[in-house]
C-alpha cells in the first residue's frame, strides 16, 4: 500500500504536466498576486467613494454616471488621447517601415545603424528623455536655435501654445519607432527573393514591387504592430506627465494622467479606478474593431 | 536533457518577468508591491540587532534637504544604534506619496505636515497623539507659546509640533527696482501693486507673475481683504461678484502687457523655487520682478538667484493687506501612526525642536523656530537673509495680523486645481474676468457641495 502511494507520487512528480505547472508557478503566482488581485480590488474601488485615507464606501455606479454626465474634462481627455494615438501610431509605423526598408541592405555598418535606431525605443519612455525633450522645445532650446541657424529667428513657445504642444509629444512618440522597425525588418527578410526576381522579369519597377509584393506580404506584421502600438498609444503617460502636465488648457492632458490626477492629487481614488475601467473597455473595443477589419486587408495565405 | 534545459530556461524567464512586474506595479496590495511603499517599509521594519532605523519625510527645496539631512545625521551620530533616513520630494509629489504609503500602512515615522492636511490625517488615525509624550517629558514644549501649540491641536490631542513660523510674503528683485528708482512699500494695495507692475514693465521690460497656476493661498489671502472667508461649509464664501476683482487683476495685466506670458510656465516646474521666473529665465520677457511665497522661502530663493540679485521681502497685495495678513505655522512635524518606535521618533522630534545644535544647522529655514529660547539664541548666528525674515515677521506682519482661516476642508485641492484652470483660460485670453469669476465660483461650489 505504502509502496503504491510512493510510486503514485513519483509518477505524479515525473509527469510532464506537473513539471510544467511547477516551473510556471512563479509566473502564475505573480500574475494572480500582482495583476488579478489588484484588478479585482480596483474594480471594487470603482464602485465606491474612496479617498485613499479613509476606507471605501460602496456607492454603486455613481462614479460611472458622473463621468458621462458631469465631467467636462473627461470628454476633453478622451479627445486628446484619441488624437494622440490615431496620429502618432500610423506615423510611427510609416517611419518604422521606411527605416526598415533602408536597413534591409546589408553592409558593414548595418548592425551599428540598427542598434542606433533601436536605441530611442529603449530610452524614449524614460524620465530623462522626457526632461531632455522639454528643454529641446523650450523658447531658448535647441529647436529654436536650429531654426535660428536656418534663418528663422524665433522664440516661439512650442510647449506653451495649445496647437503645438501636443505635437511635441507626438514627435517624441514617433521617434520611438525602434521595436516596430525590428519586427518589420525580420518579416521583410522573410519575403522570398524569387517573388522580386519574377516581378523584375515581368518588368515591374521598384514602386510597383513595393505595393504589389512587399506591402501585401507585410500586412500581418502591420496588423500586429498596429494593435500593439495602438494599445501603447492609449496608455501613454510619462511624456505627458513630465513634459506638459496637460498644459496648456488641457490640450495635452492624456487620459492616463487625468486618471492619476483624480486618484492621487484630488484623492478621488474611486473615480480614478472607474476611469481606468472605462479605458480598459475603450481599448478592448478598439482592438475588437481592428480584429473585425482584419479579413478585409490582412493577407493570410501561406507564402 | 534538452527538454530539461528548456524547462529551466522557461522557469528562469518566468521568474525574471515576475521580478520585473513586482518592481514596476505600484498597486494597493498590502505586501510591499508599491515601489513607493517599499523604501518606507523596508526602513521602518529593519530593527534587528538593536539597530533602530527611522524614516522622516518632508517636502522642500535643495537648501532644506541638505540642512535637514545634516541635522538627522548629527542625531544619529550622538545616538549610536539609530539611523534616520530622509525622504524628500517636492510639494505636489509629497502628498501623493504620503497618501499612498498611508494606505499601505507604512507612513514614515516622522512626517512633515501641513496645516491644510492635518484634519484629514488625524481623522483617519494616521498621526500619533503627542500629549502623553509631552506629559512624561519626552517632548519638551515649555518654550513654545500656547497659540503655537494650539495650531497643531485637533480634538484635544496634540498631533503636530510647529516647525517654524512664517507669513505670506512677496519676494522681489530688489536690485532691479533700486537701479530703476522704483519704490516698494509694505502693505501695498492691489492698485498700488499694479502701478508698480506697470512701472517695472515700462522701465525694464520685466514682467509680473501673480502666483500663476498656484494661486490657492493667494486667493484665500486676497478674499480676506474683502472680509470673505474662502471656504464655507460645503460651499464657497461670498458671492460671485466678490471674486471678480481677483480675476480683473489678471485681465488688466494681460491687456496692458505686464503680466508674464503663460506659455513660459509650460517649460517650468511650477512651485519649484529653483525654476521660479523671479530667479530663472533667459531675459526680462520670460522673467518676473516678483514672486508670491512664504517668508521662510526667502533663503532658498536668495540662494537660487543669480549672482548680484538681491531679493527683497514685503506683504502680498490685497484690497486691505492689514486685514489680509496672518502668521502661520509654515509646516509641522508629526509622528506617523504606523511607527514601531514612537518613543524614538518623539525623541528626534524633540531634538529638532529644542536642540541648539540641531537648530544651528537648520537655521530657521522652515520659518522662525517655535521655541522662543531657540529663536533668541539663533538670531545673532543667522545670516543677513534669515535676520531679514525675522525682522519681517516681527516688525511688519505681527503688529497687523489676524488669525488664520480654519484648515482647508476636503475638496480644497480640487478647487485649487479648478482655480488654476480658470486662471489659465483667462491668461490665454479664452475667458474675460466676468466669465472666469463665474466659472470658478459655480465650479467650486459644485465640487464643495458634493463633499
Amino acid at each position: 500500500m505504502k509502496d503504491n502511494k510512493g510510486a503514485g507520487l513519483k509518477h505524479f512528480l515525473n509527469k510532464e504536466s506537473t513539471a510544467g505547472v511547477v516551473f510556471s508557478l512563479p509566473f502564475i503566482i505573480g500574475f494572480l498576486l500582482f495583476m488579478v488581485v489588484p484588478m479585482g480590488i480596483s474594480f471594487y474601488y470603482s464602485l465606491c467613494d474612496y479617498n485613499i485615507l479613509s476606507p471605501p464606501v460602496f456607492a454603486g455606479l455613481k462614479n460611472y454616471i458622473k463621468m458621462f454626465t458631469d465631467d467636462k474634462v473627461f470628454s476633453q481627455t478622451i479627445g486628446v488621447t484619441f488624437y494622440f494615438a490615431l496620429v502618432s501610431v500610423p506615423l510611427r509605423l510609416i517611419f518604422a517601415l521606411m527605416v526598415a526598408m533602408l536597413l534591409l541592405n546589408t553592409t558593414k555598418a548595418t548592425g551599428f545603424y540598427r542598434a542606433a535606431y533601436y536605441l530611442p525605443s529603449i530610452i524614449g519612455g524614460s524620465v530623462a528623455v522626457a526632461i531632455l525633450w522639454k528643454r529641446m522645445f523650450a523658447t531658448d532650446g535647441v529647436v529654436n536655435h536650429l531654426l535660428g541657424i536656418m534663418g528663422i529667428q524665433t522664440s516661439f513657445a512650442w510647449l506653451g501654445n495649445k496647437n503645438t504642444a501636443i505635437w511635441t509629444l507626438i514627435i517624441l512618440a514617433v521617434w520611438q519607432f525602434g521595436s516596430s522597425m525590428l519586427i518589420f525588418l525580420s518579416s521583410l527578410k522573410q519575403i522570398p527573393v524569387t517573388l522580386y526576381e519574377a516581378a523584375r522579369v515581368d518588368g515591374a519597377n521598384k514602386f510597383s514591387q513595393f505595393f504589389k509584393i512587399t506591402l501585401p506580404l507585410l500586412t500581418p506584421t502591420i496588423f500586429f504592430n498596429l494593435v500593439m502600438q495602438m494599445i501603447n498609444g492609449f496608455l501613454a503617460f510619462t511624456q505627458c506627465f513630465i513634459i506638459t502636465q496637460g498644459k496648456p488648457l488641457n490640450s495635452t492632458l492624456f487620459y492616463t494622467v487625468y486618471m492619476y490626477q483624480q486618484s492621487f492629487e484630488f484623492y478621488n481614488t474611486g473615480y480614478g479606478a472607474a476611469l481606468a475601467w472605462v479605458m480598459l473597455g475603450i481599448i478592448g473595443l478598439i482592438t475588437a474593431i481592428l480584429f473585425a477589419t482584419k479579413k478585409f486587408w490582412v493577407y493570410t495565405e501561406g507564402v | 536533457m534538452k527538454k530539461r534545459i528548456a524547462l529551466l530556461m522557461a522557469a528562469a524567464m518566468a521568474a525574471a518577468s515576475l521580478a520585473g512586474c513586482g518592481g514596476g506595479t505600484s498597486t494597493t496590495a498590502d505586501t510591499t508591491a508599491g515601489s513607493a511603499a517599499e523604501d518606507t517599509t523596508a526602513a521602518s521594519s529593519g530593527n534587528a540587532g538593536g539597530d533602530t532605523k527611522l524614516t522622516m519625510s518632508w517636502w522642500g527645496n535643495q537648501v532644506r534637504n541638505e540642512k535637514t539631512q545634516a541635522a538627522l545625521d548629527l542625531y544619529a551620530e550622538q545616538n549610536p544604534g539609530i539611523t534616520i533616513e530622509g525622504q524628500f520630494s517636492e510639494w505636489s509629489d509629497y502628498w501623493n506619496k504620503l497618501a499612498t504609503s498611508a494606505a499601505g500602512q507604512a507612513i514614515p515615522d516622522l512626517v512633515q505636515m501641513d496645516y491644510s492636511f492635518i484634519d484629514q490625517y488625524v481623522k483617519n488615525g494616521l498621526l500619533v497623539d503627542l500629549k502623553p509624550y509631552i506629559e512624561d517629558g519626552t517632548l519638551d514644549v515649555s518654550n513654545i507659546s500656547e497659540n503655537t501649540i494650539a495650531s497643531g491641536t485637533v480634538n484635544d490631542g496634540v498631533y503636530a509640533i510647529c516647525a517654524g513660523i512664517n507669513a505670506p510674503s512677496l519676494l522681489y528683485n530688489k536690485t532691479l527696482l533700486e537701479e530703476n528708482g522704483i519704490q516698494i512699500k509694505d502693505y501695498m494695495t492691489t492698485d498700488e501693486f499694479m502701478d508698480v507692475c506697470r512701472q517695472v514693465y515700462e522701465k525694464t521690460g520685466y514682467k509680473t507673475n501673480i502666483a500663476y497656476y498656484n494661486a490657492g493661498a493667494y486667493l484665500d489671502y486676497f478674499m480676506r481683504g474683502y472680509d470673505v472667508v474662502l471656504y464655507g461649509d460645503k460651499k464657497m464664501g461670498g458671492t460671485v461678484n466678490d471674486y471678480l476683482p481677483f480675476f480683473q487683476m489678471y485681465e488688466t495685466g494681460i491687456k496692458e502687457g505686464w503680466f508674464i506670458d503663460p506659455g513660459v510656465f509650460a517649460e517650468l516646474s511650477i512651485g519649484s523655487v529653483e525654476q521660479e521666473p523671479l530667479v530663472y529665465g533667459s531675459g526680462p520677457e520670460t522673467m518676473s520682478w516678483c514672486a508670491f511665497y512664504n517668508s521662510n522661502q526667502l533663503t532658498a530663493i536668495q540662494k537660487a538667484a543669480p549672482e548680484g540679485m538681491e531679493i527683497g521681502i514685503t506683504t502680498w497685495p490685497s484690497a486691505d493687506p492689514k486685514k489680509s495678513g496672518y502668521l502661520k505655522s509654515s509646516m509641522f512635524f508629526s509622528v506617523g501612526a504606523h511607527t514601531k518606535n514612537p518613543e524614538e521618533a518623539v525623541k528626534v522630534l524633540n531634538f529638532l525642536t529644542n536642540s541648539s545644535e540641531a537648530n544651528n544647522i537648520l537655521l530657521g529655514e522652515r520659518g522662525v523656530p517655535a521655541s522662543s529660547v531657540i529663536s533668541e539664541e539663533l538670531a545673532p548666528k543667522m545670516s543677513d537673509v534669515d535676520q531679514e525674515v525675522i525682522r519681517y515677521i516681527n516688525e511688519v506682519v505681527t503688529p497687523n495680523c489676524s488669525p488664520i482661516n480654519p484648515p482647508q476642508p476636503d475638496g480644497a485641492s480640487e478647487v485649487s486645481n479648478l482655480l488654476n484652470q480658470v486662471q489659465e483660460q483667462l491668461c490665454y485670453g479664452a475667458y474675460d474676468a466676468a466669465t472666469a469669476a463665474e466659472e470658478f465660483f459655480n465650479g467650486a461650489n459644485n465640487i464643495m457641495n458634493k463633499k
